[in-house]
């Protein structure tokens, strides 16, 4: 069975209506909410109307000429093109062209040599650039490489103090000789007492007083 | 559905009526109108015989709406008897081409008066505002 909506909705492609699409259909009937609204009619002054109705008939005067001006000359050219394949017209036409092509090529070889001279300065511009560019990066190599020369010698230096095979015995004896405690408590002063095995001294009693 | 593409592919016969007329392409909020040449009696949505120019009715930054028109295919078509609808002789008025259009001056007449009017109500309010 056929839907009801199917023509209204306009879903189906082959009954479509062949009109503007943004329209409502002509054979649906006039909205209820407007059935029986009259539209207002436009108040035109008597004077407007007769100045309106003089523009108008002077506009579709003015026009009917142009529409025939245009017209006679479509005619003329007709009748010119018709009468133009001659041999005469044929000779001419072939001047037209060389005329054509002449002045063609002087302009492709004006354009030809500008385009030359923008070539050579965006060449130029362009070696600027990729030499401020070598440049540059040169400039940071060898910034590199000093860092890196900086840091050695200072390694170097350093080097002096390192323990090594040949003085690690007496690195080591020298290490039990004088044994170093890192160990130290902080009291809430900042007051900072090293070594672990420090005896306390005061707080002692005060803690046993707490505890 | 797509627009119909604005080269001139459509099909159409010799005698019949042709209009050149405006044909919206923009979209939704946004107008852009094409001057074509169609056979008389046919929905926009079908292809048109050929394009002659475009107008954008949105002023630009420059406050300028832009006509293009192809004045040498107009004269053609003319020369053929195309109609020419009312917007597309306002606008070929405007340029130049043809007479100013009676509508255009309507409306600028209307337009002239709705303004005195309006001057005329602030005059009369700054009176009373003055007398108050």
């Amino acid at each position: 069975m056929i839907p009801k909506n199917l023509f209204l909705k306009r879903s189906c492609p082959l009954i479509m209506q062949i009109a503007e699409t943004h329209r409502k259909p002509r054979w649906l009937p006039v909205a209820k909410s407007k059935i029986y609204r009259i539209p207002k009619r436009p108040e035109v002054s008597e004077e407007e109307r007769l100045e309106l109705l003089r523009i108008n008939n002077n506009y579709k005067t003015q026009m009917r000429a142009i529409r025939r001006f245009y017209h006679e000359e479509m005619i003329n050219e007709k009748s010119s093109l018709q009468s133009a394949s001659s041999e005469m017209s044929q000779q001419l036409e072939a001047d037209e062209w060389e005329k054509c092509v002449q002045i063609n090529e002087k302009w492709n070889a004006q354009v030809a040599a500008e385009r030359e001279q923008r070539r050579k300065i965006e060449l130029a511009a362009m070696e600027d650039y990729a030499l401020k560019r070598i440049e540059a990066k040169d400039k940071e190599f060898k910034g590199r490489i000093a860092r890196a020369s900086a840091e050695i010698r200072r390694e170097k230096e350093l080097s002096s103090t390192f323990i090594t095979p040949d003085n690690l015995e007496a690195a080591i004896d020298h290490a039990l000789a004088n044994p170093v405690d890192y160990n130290y408590a902080i009291d809430l002063r900042g007051n900072i007492v090293s070594g672990r095995d420090t005896p306390i001294v005061k707080p002692e009693k005060k803690d046993q007083a707490v505890a | 559905m797509p627009l119909p593409p604005a080269s001139g592919t459509g099909r159409y016969f010799a005698k019949a009526a042709k209009s050149i007329r405006l044909l919206r392409h923009g979209c939704t909020n946004r107008p852009f109108f094409h001057i074509s040449v169609t056979q008389r009696r046919r929905p926009n949505s079908l292809p048109v015989i050929e394009q002659l120019g475009s107008y954008d009715p949105m002023p630009n930054m420059d406050n300028e709406k832009l006509v293009a028109l192809n004045l040498e295919r107009i004269k053609y078509w003319l020369g053929h008897g195309a109609h020419v609808t009312p917007p597309v002789a306002e606008l070929l008025g405007l340029a130049g081409f043809f007479p100013i259009h009676p509508r255009s001056y309507m409306t600028a007449w209307r337009n002239r008066a709705t303004e005195r009017e309006n001057l005329a109500k602030e005059a009369e309010k700054a009176a009373e505002d003055k007398d108050a």
